[in-house]
């Protein structure tokens, strides 16, 4: 998948709708190409780009926004969507005197929790300019593959979209060689007077935006591990000095019959059960979350993040208490027992 | 019941060879009551301690009941322990953060048995020791004579027929000492309890059956 971004295009009109045929005709001619497997028109909100689009209207007296893609018929087949119901926008829309609407499944959960999206009408700015729904769609992950899909709505080009629009978007035979690249450019230079024409890949621009995503996310684990890593070894020092502190209590344990596995037992069980009052402690600050609903996360969320965080203390002291424990079990009872 | 055959005890440390024992051999018998006398450093502890199989001997062999004790491993020893042997100690050796009763229930722990079990038996042993009326103090609460008192408790909880006491009266004055010392006379007299004390006291070496010296780690009588 490319996206193609055209500027400073000299159509030779000013008037929308002969710049509309115009751009059509660049299009089927593109089309054309060998390698080429369809090409659609779109706002520049394109996937993975850094551009966004938002809109806002009304349902049943509501207000909503959301995500604004403003596409040609062709989109649903270039990039593939996945229709959920009802169809995808096309030629005989064009007669409609509403203009034609595809909304994704983000959308339709928050308007039309029952899903009865299609057919229903959106009213932008009063009464005159409302649109009707005549698909639901998959959501996609338009900013990469670590973002939460957002409320979106597809808008049929109307005749003034091409007067301002930049944008299209080209599938391309996967077996295309590197020569292509730059006979789709030459063409498009033909194709479109004085226009400035640049080429971009999807993948690349999905790469680039999964990497802006994770930034933050490695940073924080690398904060957080080293974090853990200073709490491991704080916790390590502390029961290896206590284990040392206690050293004659636990030779006089060993003389009067506790055995070696019994000792180990002993210190891990201690640190356990510290650890289970620590750990209690901290779930009930942590579950306060939730229960007021500070951040927007679903409750299954906190649980799992809970759990997994508790799971991973309980290895972590465990792993901490376990040569300490062993240290213990090895102290000689006659030579601890000696030291004053 | 205790017998000891060509015991000999080497310290081995990076430097030093030290013979803290050699050709030891003692029989002690049900019942008695015997003291080992000797100066500071000629092994009396070293002695002690594998009598109460704390330790192992160089070489020789140590025979409890008539058994040899050679084949026992860290576990069966620690068991062994546990059953037939109760020590004192010099210093106390007991656990600060443990209220009294706690500390003298210790040895229970390493046994069946249940806690209703335990509090009995050791409210039993701190009555026997003149105790009853401290069960819920901690040992920094108490005298020196006390906690000597609480560690007899300890070392009697469990009903051994051996005990071992390293210097018991060691850091207590003549008053206290004789005390503790009544105290063991009456075990070894009412419960026939085998006792083996090491102690720096003639005195107190003299009210016990029998008197063993130590001299360099050899036994001189
Ligand atoms: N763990 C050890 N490592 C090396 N040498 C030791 C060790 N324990 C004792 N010794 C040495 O063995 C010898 C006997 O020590 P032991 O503690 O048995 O003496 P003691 O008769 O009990 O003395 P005291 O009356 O002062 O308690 C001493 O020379 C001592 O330095
Ligand atoms: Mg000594």
């Amino acid at each position: 998948m490319w996206s193609i971004n055209f500027s400073n295009h000299q159509a030779g009109t000013s008037r929308a709708d002969s710049l509309m045929l115009i751009l059509k005709g660049v299009k089927s001619q593109l089309t054309a190409m060998p390698g080429v497997r369809g090409v659609a028109y779109m706002g520049y909100n394109t996937p993975y780009s850094n551009s966004m689009n938002g809109t806002g209207f009304e349902y049943d007296g509501k207000k909503y926004t959301s995500m604004d893609y403003q596409t040609d018929d062709d989109l649903r087949q270039v990039l593939q969507l996945e229709m959920v119901k009802g169809r995808w926008y096309s030629e005989q829309d064009a007669a409609g005197k509403r203009r034609a609407v595809v909304i994704n499944e983000s959308l339709e959960e928050q308007i039309f929790p029952l899903g009865d999206a299609l057919g229903k009408e959106l009213k932008w700015g009063g009464e005159q300019d409302s649109r009707v729904i005549v698909g639901v769609v998959k959501d996609i992950k338009h900013e990469g593959d670590y973002s939460t899909p957002k409320p979106g709505i597809y808008q049929r080009a109307d005749t003034g979209f091409y007067g301002w629009t930049g944008m299209m978007l080209v599938r391309v035979d996967p077996s295309v060689d590197a020569g292509f690249e730059s006979r789709v450019h030459d063409r498009l230079t033909s194709l479109m007077k004085g226009a400035t024409i640049e080429i971009g890949r999807l993948p690349d621009q999905l790469a680039r935006k999964n990497r802006e995503m994770a930034i933050p996310l490695v940073t924080a684990g690398v904060v957080a591990a080293f974090l853990v890593i200073n709490v491991a070894l704080g916790l390590f020092g502390v029961l290896w000095y206590n284990i040392n502190r206690r050293r004659q209590e636990i030779g006089l344990r060993r003389a009067i019959g506790a055995t070696a596995g019994d000792v180990s037992k002993q210190i891990l069980g201690e640190t356990l059960v510290l650890t289970t009052i620590a750990v209690l402690l901290a779930l009930f600050f942590a579950v306060q979350f939730p229960l007021l609903h500070v951040f927007g996360m679903l409750p299954g969320i906190y649980v799992t993040g809970m759990l997994l965080a508790v799971l991973f203390i309980y290895v972590l002291v465990f792993l901490c208490a376990l040569y300490p424990g062993r240290e213990a079990a090895a102290i000689y009872p006659a030579v601890a027992l000696h030291e004053d | 019941m205790i017998q000891l055959q060509n015991i000999e005890k080497v310290y081995r440390t990076d430097t030093v060879e030290t013979q803290a024992l050699s050709q030891i051999n003692l029989d002690v018998a049900p019942g008695e009551f015997l003291s080992i006398m000797g100066p500071s450093g000629c092994g009396k502890s070293t002695l002690l301690n594998i009598m109460g199989l704390l330790d192992a001997p160089s070489r020789g062999e140590v025979r409890i009941g008539n058994e040899t004790t050679k084949k026992l491993n860290d576990k069966d020893l620690a068991h062994f322990r546990n059953r037939h042997i109760g020590f004192i100690f010099q210093s106390y050796h007991l656990i600060n953060d443990l209220r009294v009763l706690d500390n003298v229930e210790l040895p229970l722990l390493y046994r069946k048995g249940s806690a209703g079990d335990r509090k009995r038996l050791s409210t039993e042993a701190l009555t026997k020791v003149g105790l009853s009326n401290r069960l819920k103090h901690f040992p920094t609460q108490l005298s020196g004579g006390q906690k000597q008192r609480v560690a007899i408790a300890r070392a009697i909880v469990g009903k051994p027929s051996i005990i071992l006491a390293d210097e018991p009266t060691g850091n207590l004055d003549s008053a206290m000492g004789n005390e503790v010392m009544d105290i063991l006379l009456h075990l070894n007299k009412n419960e026939g309890t085998t006792i083996v004390m090491v102690t720096h006291d003639e005195q107190m070496a003299r009210r016990t059956h029998r008197l063993v010296r130590l001299f360099d780690g050899a036994q001189v009588q």
